[in-house]
């Protein structure tokens, strides 16, 4: 077990190496929120001392690592420590910083990626797995999965091609404002699987609370 | 070869009893043949949670020697498959239980033929409460989500690991081992795991990743209870990944179990919630919670909502 002193930066977010600026960014604001000093979750873990440590080196692992210049420098450093792989430090052209830029590339590519990438963190994200244990899925369970993805309502209708008033009203169960059954049923494939779901189920599941 | 659960929470009124006993319920509705154990031994509960306010016999007939074996002091409940092993009799000085007594109640515990023992601990984390984590490889841990309880669990967690760790170095191979710890930091021996395993390691790389290889196959399980809307669903997995990261240790998150005003009016009555509000989200999320804390399958887990009245 490292202790955090011993972590790089890569570890100490928990992102890869190659990670986006997006996730880099993403990957600050979850720790942010586990080691501030009104974290319920770590409350009484660390002492003062512990914690505004693990705080000051979050800072710098953000602004080395969101600056391309440092970034590059610092991931030298790892390269010759044989820490980290040349071919698995990140490239600007070689993976985009967000969903909406990708958005410029043909949608059935762009869509697929971002479903490849998001995948895995569905898979190990127990959140996220507790929700979908659920037999039936609400709008706020869906909203849920999201915000443990990091990824926006607008980023998603922008793929999915889908007016962010129905998915609003999807993820707010205002079942006056969406569409048709079948439109609904088209609409939750698209948002399920735009972020790494199974569609049959995430529609199925939250189409049972209209037969109620 | 029984499957035991200790169940620890750190402080009292994060529902431990609860759980225990609901879980119990819909093991044996499930088929599995589940013995709940008070182990709170100053204060028991279990009895009143179940409904059975006045058991004929206790623990402490056993230990006191009023019966034979251990045997001999469990209860059969009204549910098939259920039973029990009530603390309602036991001595008010049971709490300071000598070492002799306490050793031969761990052994007859772990002799005895069950699908599943749940021990339902007491709060703290005095040497009666953490001792019946020597007993199996496997607990739960129960938190709400307040920050007293919080740092209660933290504490908690702490002295079970520090346990654990000093429970393997007993193993005759890693005693010298343990000795050179011990001679260059003994407070670490006793008060931090996560200094403690780093140290072993480095004295001896070799041993001290098999110690924490076998550290590392302890099943520890987090269940955040009385989880209230207002609460963030993220606070139990983020507790895991607190103690993942820092401690060194592995736990997993197995669900939050809803608050709901109807437990209160449950164990006023003495009647079991599972039962009586079958459909909750509360039982709903204990479902989840027993498939991730034996592994069955959702098909399985799901069958446990269809009471079957015997």
């Amino acid at each position: 077990m490292k202790t955090v002193e011993d972590l790089n930066f890569y570890e100490l977010l928990e992102v890869a190496s190659d990670a986006s600026p997006f996730e880099v960014h993403q990957a600050y604001k979850e720790m942010y929120q586990l080691y501030h000093n009104d974290s319920l979750a770590s409350y009484s873990f660390f002492s003062r001392e512990e914690r505004e440590e693990i705080l000051a080196k979050l800072d710098e692992a953000y602004s080395t690592l969101m600056d391309e210049r440092s970034r590059s420098r610092y991931d030298q450093l790892l390269i010759e420590s044989g820490i980290l792989q040349k071919e698995m430090q990140y490239h600007k052209d070689r993976k985009k910083l967000s969903l909406m830029s990708d958005a410029k590339r043909p949608r059935s590519n762009t869509a697929l990626r971002i479903r490849d990438r998001l995948k895995p963190i569905v898979s190990s994200n127990p959140t996220i797995q507790e929700i979908l244990t659920h037999d039936v899925l609400s709008g706020e369970d869906l909203k849920k999965i999201r915000d443990e993805l990091g990824v926006s309502l607008e980023e998603i209708a922008e793929i999915v091609k889908v007016r962010m008033v129905y998915l609003q009203a999807i993820e707010n169960d205002q079942f006056e404002k969406t569409p048709s059954r079948i439109f609904l049923k088209g609409f939750l494939r698209a948002y399920a699987q735009c972020i790494g779901l199974d569609a049959d189920i995430v529609a199925n599941r939250y189409l049972k609370r209209m037969h109620d | 070869m029984p499957h035991i659960w200790p169940i620890g929470g750190g402080k009292g009124g994060t529902g431990k009893s609860f759980l225990t006993s609901n879980i119990g319920i819909l093991l044996a509705r499930q088929g599995f043949k589940t013995l709940l154990i008070d182990a709170d031994l100053g204060t028991p509960n279990l009895h009143t949670i179940i409904g059975l306010p006045n058991p004929e016999i206790s623990l402490s007939d056993f230990l006191n020697k009023k019966v034979a074996t251990l045997e001999e002091t469990v209860l059969e409940m009204p549910i098939h498959n259920l039973f029990l092993i009530s603390g309602a009799g036991n001595k008010l000085d049971i709490s300071n239980l000598a070492h002799e007594q306490k050793m031969k109640m761990l052994r007859a515990i772990s002799r005895l033929d069950y699908d599943y023992i749940l021990l339902d601990l007491g709060a703290g984390t005095s040497f009666n409460t953490i001792d019946f984590f020597t007993l199996s490889d496997s607990g739960i841990f129960v938190c709400i989500p307040e920050p007293t309880s919080i740092e209660n669990i933290y504490r908690l967690i702490r002295s079970v690991y520090v346990r654990k760790i000093r429970q393997v170095l007993r193993i005759d191979r890693f005693r010298s081992l343990a000795e050179k710890a011990e001679a260059q930091d003994q407070d670490a021996i006793i008060h931090h795991p996560e200094y403690l395993l780093n140290m072993l390691k480095h004295i001896d790389p070799e041993q001290g990743s098999k110690i924490e290889r076998i550290l590392k196959a302890f099943q520890f399980k987090l269940v955040l209870n009385q989880v209230r809307r207002q609460d963030s669903p993220r606070i139990g997995a983020l507790i895991c990944k607190i103690v993942e990261k820092h401690l060194g240790m592995r736990i997993q998150f197995i669900g939050n179990v809803s608050f709901d005003e109807r437990v209160h009016e449950a164990v006023c009555r003495k009647e079991s919630f599972v039962e009586k509000y079958s459909y909750s989200q509360a039982t709903l999320d204990l479902k989840v919670v027993i498939k991730r804390m034996t592994g069955m399958t959702e098909e399985q887990a799901v069958a446990l909502s269809a009471p079957t009245f015997t």
